[in-house]
């Protein structure tokens, strides 16, 4: 089962692009919409009036439609397909950093108004506004294909001004942040005729959207992120099923003679260290940027450990369920869609794309059964709470539905691979 | 040592494999020869135990290996049809993985690993991720891959499509070492009649899932030995000619080549004299003629009615 193991995981690592999908993916997220949502620059103290002229050239839907198409055509199998436009459903870059201006805090500091290049080059130099933002033409577009396709963008973001300024510089500086926080600088220039300035470095959005919940926005983005990718993950290892059995390695497997439950073991193990070590490098850094848990104690630490465990047993499950479907069917391309339509729509009800809050009262009630509403639920309580006690019954529940998920996978994997 | 009895796989409506019977005495070196699609395959996904028959049985040693296969898999070595490894892997780290699941004593696995990967000349690329090796260089990896385990019998499916004659020329080298330096019994499936004739003692022929024929070389042209053929010159092309020659009643078939026509007559029949008569009806000369030797291509075209690669 070792070598299984091994593998599996040299397997995934060998493949930098999922690497990157699984460990920079949710914290560019966290990133971003904590960002765009929460606020960054209230310490900034003096108020200023940055005018700024919004010029969008770039139309996100089409840009969309333009990456799908060109997934699309790329010579990949359905499931990789479906699994790249899976995870850039969650992820608009222009809308992003329209948002981003939209934030009530930002807007407190910098106005904005949409106008024409053509106007706003006019306006600049009249001195009725101190620099225009453009958004090219393609570049939600150029955005995707380089974050997700490795290829190099050839449109970017820019600054234009006329004159150095401090608003100027403010601008830039918060552009930088946010530029530098989503982790786009390979995709972004920022340009401006004055002297850049040194960037600030980002400053974590720390403040508590007030009155609604006493967890934070900051809190539940991380714990959502970090659990909708482990739910990926589960999926990714699953399909790598696919690719042995069309490569014909799972014949020479099976021609090994080696016990299949090692086959089947070596994933589930290694999905459940896989998705552990995601989620957690996912909280460590969202802790170290945003200190997303301020002060507390050691107890709650361990606490939010033995959810995560469960949860990535849990995980590790599902991919075993996973791969037997996977191995039983004979369209791949259906168990891949199967797959995505169980991962979806318990994200869905379990509240990892939006507080499970918003609802009606009988999804709420099937999403908190979903294991990552389960382990959603018990992490924001176990915030706010700290009673042990709380945990007991969910972590059973968690481990409850490992055992069954892997009880079925071992129950219908294909005995010896004849048919 | 392997034999199959009446085996037989039939896919839906369609007999794939249609009652083989086959047998592999040790040390033997046997072809198995057959144009797409005749069954080839699945034969041997059938004796090497990925699939199961319909009917019939595989038997090793006179013992059933359809109950129980782990007997046929510890002596098999199977190099499929399709590359058959870890493309993001290095050959090396396909190879362990394999001989360890393969359960190779781990004091031995280093040693073979390297010995497979000396015998198939990967020696020096085996750090290499597989992804970026040729088509050849994979087929020689996936090779190496089924003879971890020193198995005492390799079935090997079209080891040699679609590479360039340099790795070709390698595989074939080290089959031939195996079967004659190890005593390794073979089994050679190819669409190249002339590997065939290089490697292996025996041949069977199939065809639409049938055994149509199986030998020597000579006892399967023994087979051709009711028929002469006889390749001639001519001064120009001629379709007429081509017509009336094909309508001659000794005339089984002909062919047309790059320097004229074959023609295959029944064994005897003297048609010569006929020939001359029919060039000169139509004012065409005999430049050239010669008696030839049959070749188990023909063989293979008698009994199939398909040259080997269409
Ligand atoms: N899993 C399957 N389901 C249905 N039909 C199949 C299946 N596998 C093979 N066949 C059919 O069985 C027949 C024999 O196929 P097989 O692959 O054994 O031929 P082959 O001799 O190996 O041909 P090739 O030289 O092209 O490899 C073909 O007509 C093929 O379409
Ligand atoms: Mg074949």
């Amino acid at each position: 089962m070792g070598s299984f193991l091994k593998k599996d995981l040299l397997v995934f690592w060998r493949d930098r692009k999922e690497v990157l999908i699984a460990l920079l993916l949710p914290i560019i997220l966290i990133v971003v919409l904590n960002v765009a949502l929460s606020g960054l620059f209230t310490d900034d103290g003096e108020s200023m009036d940055i005018q700024v002229g919004i010029v969008e050239e770039d139309n996100s839907l089409e840009g969309l439609e333009r990456f799908e198409e060109a997934v699309n055509e790329m010579d990949l199998d359905q499931a990789e397909k479906e699994a790249i436009l899976q995870q850039t459903s969650v992820f608009n870059p222009s809308e992003m950093i329209i948002s981003f201006f939209d934030n009530p805090e930002i807007k407190q500091v910098i106005h904005t108004k949409n106008v024409s290049e053509a106007e706003a080059v006019e306006l600049v130099e009249e001195g009725d506004l101190h620099a225009f933002v453009r958004i090219p033409e393609g570049f939600t577009y150029a955005i995707l294909s380089s974050i997700m396709l490795d290829e190099e963008a050839d449109v970017a973001l820019s600054i234009q001004a006329e004159e150095q300024s401090n608003e100027l510089n403010t601008l830039q500086n918060m552009m930088n942040n946010f530029i530098e926080s989503i982790n786009l600088e390979l995709a972004l220039g920022t340009i401006a005729e004055g002297e850049a300035q040194e960037p600030l470095l980002p400053q974590g959005g720390r403040e508590v959207i007030e009155g609604v919940e006493t967890y934070s926005f900051t809190q539940y983005i991380t714990i959502a992120m970090s659990t909708l990718f482990a739910l990926f993950m589960a999926q990714t290892l699953a399909m790598k099923t696919v690719t042995e059995k069309r490569e014909r390695v799972f014949n020479r497997i099976i021609l090994t003679g080696s016990h299949p439950f090692h086959y089947l073991m070596g994933k589930t193990l290694a999905t459940f260290i896989l998705s552990w070590l995601q989620i957690i490098i996912t909280f460590t850094i969202s802790q170290l940027l945003f200190d997303v848990f301020p002060d507390k104690s050691l107890e709650f630490w361990i606490g939010l450990l033995i959810v995560i465990t469960a949860f990535a047993l849990t995980i590790s499950g599902l991919t075993a369920l996973f791969t037997s479907i996977t191995l039983n069917l004979q369209d791949t391309n259906a168990a891949s869609g199967i797959f995505s339509l169980i991962i979806m729509s318990m994200a869905v009800l379990g509240g990892n794309f939006t507080p499970i809050q918003i609802l009606p009262a009988f999804l709420q009630r099937i999403g908190e059964w979903t294991p990552n509403g389960l382990s959603l639920t018990v992490i924001l309580e176990w915030i706010q709470l700290n009673n042990s006690g709380n945990l007991v019954i969910p972590m059973g529940i968690l481990f409850g539905y490992f055992i069954v998920f892997l009880m079925l996978g071992m129950a219908i994997f294909p005995g010896r691979g004849r048919n | 040592m392997l034999e199959t009895i009446k085996l037989s796989k039939t896919f839906k409506e369609k007999k794939a494999v249609d009652e083989i019977d086959m047998y592999l005495d040790e040390g033997e070196s046997v072809g198995l020869l057959g144009p797409n699609g005749a069954g080839k395959s699945t034969t041997i996904s059938m004796i090497s135990s990925l699939l199961k028959p319909t009917s019939g049985d595989v038997k090793l040693n006179g013992k059933s290996t359809i109950k129980n296969p782990s007997e046929i898999r510890k002596v098999l070595g199977v190099v499929p049809q399709e590359i058959a490894l870890y493309e993001e892997l290095s050959a090396y780290e396909n190879l362990k993985f394999f001989g360890k699941i393969y359960k190779v004593k781990k004091e031995l696995l280093e040693i073979r690993i390297q010995e497979v990967l000396e015998m198939v000349g990967l020696k020096d690329r085996q750090k290499e991720l597989v992804k970026t090796f040729s088509g050849g260089m994979k087929r020689r990896v996936n090779i190496a891959a089924a003879l971890l385990h020193k198995p005492k019998i390799l079935i090997l499916d079209e080891p040699t499509v679609g590479i360039d004659p340099q790795s070709r020329n390698h595989i074939l080298e080290t089959v031939k070492k195996l079967n004659e330096e190890t005593g390794m019994t073979i089994l050679y499936t190819s669409h190249y009649m002339e590997e065939v004739e290089q490697l292996c003692n025996r041949v069977y022929i199939m065809d639409h899932g049938r055994v149509v024929a199986s030998g020597s070389k000579s006892e399967l042209l023994s087979i051709l030995s009711t028929e002469d053929t006889i390749q001639i010159q001519l001064s120009k092309k001629s379709y007429p000619l081509l017509e009336s020659i094909k309508g001659m009643e000794a005339v089984r078939r002909v062919e047309e080549t790059n320097e004229g026509i074959r023609v295959i007559s029944k064994k005897g029949s003297n048609i010569l004299s006929d020939l001359v008569h029919a060039a000169e009806k139509v004012d065409i000369q005999i430049i050239h003629f010669q008696m030839e030797d049959p070749s188990l291509e023909d063989v293979f075209l008698h009994l199939t009615g398909k040259t080997l690669r269409d």
